[in-house]
């Protein structure tokens, strides 16, 4: 790992010689930066990332950069995954390095803390890969090219409400970050929109045996029951229902989108409707950008690398604008532009930001005949209201 | 609560405490003859339901429900049981029996170890995804009322009665069974007596592992088979036969019942939140300890059972 932090800093050295050549000319090279875990247990993530802000970078300067004639250097950081890594490198990048713009963090617990100081050092920060419903309400600096885990649990609530007309559920969830906030997300969007949740039961993560939490459930008579869990204890419950004799229907969560759930549950999962991934559209772009990146670093990107290659060239066309009006960088004009973005056609799909930075996304609704989800259409919540745009 | 949901509570009390009772009859017989716990007794549950799963699966074939899956899951069960014995003995050849002059400390951790060697080979060789161990009859419910009975939940039953009678009626009626009660009193004087307390040994091992393969290849078919299964049921068993008075076989299979039924009605009428419910399980296993450390079953007189 530390090997392609090398790569970066020989990169980094070999687009600056030119400049320092120069001697100073007219407006000094501009910077960006990545940050992410670029050694340790989750250096995986980093790099696949900072290999994407690299290949855009390159990319871009090989077209001619800002203005056709200024190059940008990519300054990269480690950050470990660990917010006190983070912080310290947003330190330096900030007053060291002095850039223009971040792309990154990777990590949700570093993206708050550095949120926080990009947010008051008036720097663009926009991360490919913290989904917590709150890290754009740290302020209008803060921007990603995720969906937040907020979209879900709000497109679930007003669809189980408007769509399948239901207005009392269940919910049988597990006892961990992913799953409660999945339901509390949920209820607070089913209930704002009139319903209500009458039981919500939980279990740890790893049980196996849901019979009494069933049938407390079962007595409750709800009109159908939400299990937004993975698929290990989805198909425990799915099963146990049945062998309960529940005719209730289930409705569940991305996690159900994993095609295992058929194989544990088998027939067992008729009937259920899910909130899953919106449908991609395989573009030319994407495959393009595939091929590129992994003709350069012989591995495939991952989905926050994809994002972090949309996110750094957000960032370049901003700059870019910016310098073409006015010749400078200045960080508040850069970081309107970003937030200006408008259908900006990426490789993860057509990109715009909401008011609060965060990424304007939809969430495909899929209800499964027999083992075969069957895709219902795609969904977003505008303003509190749910709209249908597939 | 209304009387339908108390008595669904009830059917799914008495199935979980029967799972209990059967594998912590492995644990009870360990310890009444070796005064150790088997820690790996667990391990060796998903040893025996990984078996079981592969024989029932390539007998089976693409066979549909009926005679032929109930003759190949019986089949299964039969293999998985010789195979597991064989595994129980070996592993008290290894990694017990060298130890059995060491302090008591020494075979526990050596157990614990076994444990560990076990679900982590299971890990790699069979990969941490769980498999689905298809029920060999009909599963449909059968309503009672309000209430709802498996045919599974009566064969967990049925099959733990049955193995907790032919244990007992094995050790109360057979020359082995006598010379087991022998060993437990003493094992000296048992050697004394010209009981060969080796083959003893090892026949206790056989039998209580065969047992976990039974009581694993029944929880499969509910919950699974996976390389971490029998960690946790293998604790909860090992509470129940501590509830009952360890080294008591009745006690185990006492034990087990009132285990299930207070997880299911701790959760159902005493408000225990639900996902507290692991946590009754220990909480009792400390009150015991706390107010009859002999179990509710056991003798207090003699340090051997």
């Amino acid at each position: 790992m530390k090997k392609s932090l090398f790569v970066c800093f020989i990169l980094v050295a070999l687009l600056a010689s030119p400049l320092f050549a120069q001697g100073g000319g007219e407006a000094s090279s501009p910077k960006i930066g990545f940050m992410g875990p670029m050694s340790g247990d989750y250096a995986n993530y980093g790099v696949l990332s900072n290999n994407s802000t690299m290949l855009a970078v390159e990319q871009f300067n090989a077209k001619g950069g800002f203005g056709g004639k200024v190059p940008v250097v990519l300054v990269t950081e480690d950050s470990e995954g660990n917010v006190e890594k983070g912080l310290s490198a947003i330190e330096k990048l900030s007053s060291v390095d002095n850039i223009a713009g971040l792309v990154g963090p990777v990590f949700t617990g570093v993206s708050f803390a550095v949120g926080e100081r990009v947010q008051s050092e008036g720097i663009v920060m926009i991360s490919p890969s913290a989904t917590h419903a709150d890290i754009t309400s740290i302020g209008d600096y803060v921007f990603r090219t995720v969906v937040s885990d907020g979209l879900q649990g709000e497109v679930a609530g007003n669809y189980f409400y408007g769509e399948l007309g239901y207005r009392n559920i269940g919910v049988l969830y597990a006892k961990n970050d992913y799953s409660q906030g999945l339901y509390e997300g949920m209820t607070a969007a089913f209930e704002a929109a009139g319903g209500k949740v009458t039981i919500a039961e939980s279990f740890q993560v790893g049980d196996k045996d849901f019979k009494t939490q069933l049938t407390k459930i079962r007595s409750e008579k709800p009109e159908a029951i939400y299990i937004p869990n993975y698929t290990a204890e989805m198909a425990q419950i799915l099963e146990q229902a049945t062998q309960l004799g529940m005719d209730i229907p289930f409705l569940s969560c991305d996690g159900f989108s994993n095609p295992e759930i058929y194989d544990l549950a088998g027939d067992f999962t008729d009937g259920v409707i899910y909130v899953g991934p919106a449908k991609v559209k395989e573009s030319p772009a994407y495959s393009d950008f595939v091929a590129q990146y992994e003709a350069k670093f012989d591995v495939s990107p991952d989905s926050f690398a994809t994002n972090a290659y949309d996110g750094a060239n957000i960032l370049l066309q901003a700059m870019d604008k910016v310098y073409k009006e006015t010749g400078k960088f200045d960080r508040s004009a850069i970081r309107d532009a970003v937030a200006a973005t408008k259908d900006y056609a990426g490789v993860s799909g057509t990109i715009n930001f909401a008011e609060n930075g965060d990424l304007v996304a939809y969430q495909g609704l899929y209800k499964v005949n027999g083992t075969t989800p069957e895709y219902l259409g795609s969904y977003t919540v505008v303003d509190g209201v749910l709209t249908q745009v597939d | 609560m209304g009387i339908a949901e108390f008595f669904q509570h009830l059917m799914n009390g008495l199935t979980l405490g029967g799972i209990y009772a059967l594998i912590a009859l492995g644990y009870t017989m360990v310890y009444g003859i070796l005064k150790f716990i088997n820690f790996a007794h667990g391990d060796i549950l998903m040893a025996g339901a990984y078996i079981g799963l592969f024989v029932f699966d390539g007998l089976r074939g693409d066979a549909p429900l009926g005679t032929w899956t109930m003759i190949a899951f019986f089949l299964a069960m039969l293999i998985s049981m010789g195979f597991s014995a064989i595994l129980g003995m070996s592993i008290e050849r290894i990694a017990y029996k060298p130890l059995r002059g060491a302090t008591r400390l020494a075979p526990l951790l050596s157990a614990i170890g076994v444990s560990f060697i076990l679900s982590n080979s299971a890990a790699w060789a069979f990969g941490t995804h769980s498999r689905k161990f298809n029920y060999p009859f009909d599963n449909t419910p059968v309503h009672i009322g309000d209430v709802v009975i498996t045919p599974h939940q009566i064969l967990i039953l049925s099959v733990s009665l049955i193995m907790m009678i032919i244990l007992k009626l094995f050790i109360d009626k057979t020359r082995m069974g006598k010379a087991m009660r022998a060993t437990s009193l003493d094992q000296g004087t048992a050697m004394l007596m010209g009981i060969n307390v080796n083959r003893v040994i090892s026949m206790t091992f056989a039998i209580g592992s065969a047992l976990a393969a039974v009581g694993g290849i029944l929880i499969a078919l509910d919950f699974k088979v996976y390389a971490t299964m029998g960690t946790m049921t293998g604790l909860k068993a090992f509470v129940a036969a501590v509830v009952g008075g360890i080294g008591n076989i009745s006690g185990a299979m006492f034990g087990g019942i009132l285990l299930g039924l207070l997880e299911t009605f701790g959760v159902a009428i005493f408000g225990i939140p639900t996902g507290l419910k692991d946590t009754i399980a220990f909480g009792v296993l400390i009150l015991i300890l706390l107010i009859k450390p002999e179990g509710l079953f056991g003798k207090v007189e003699k340090e051997k059972v």
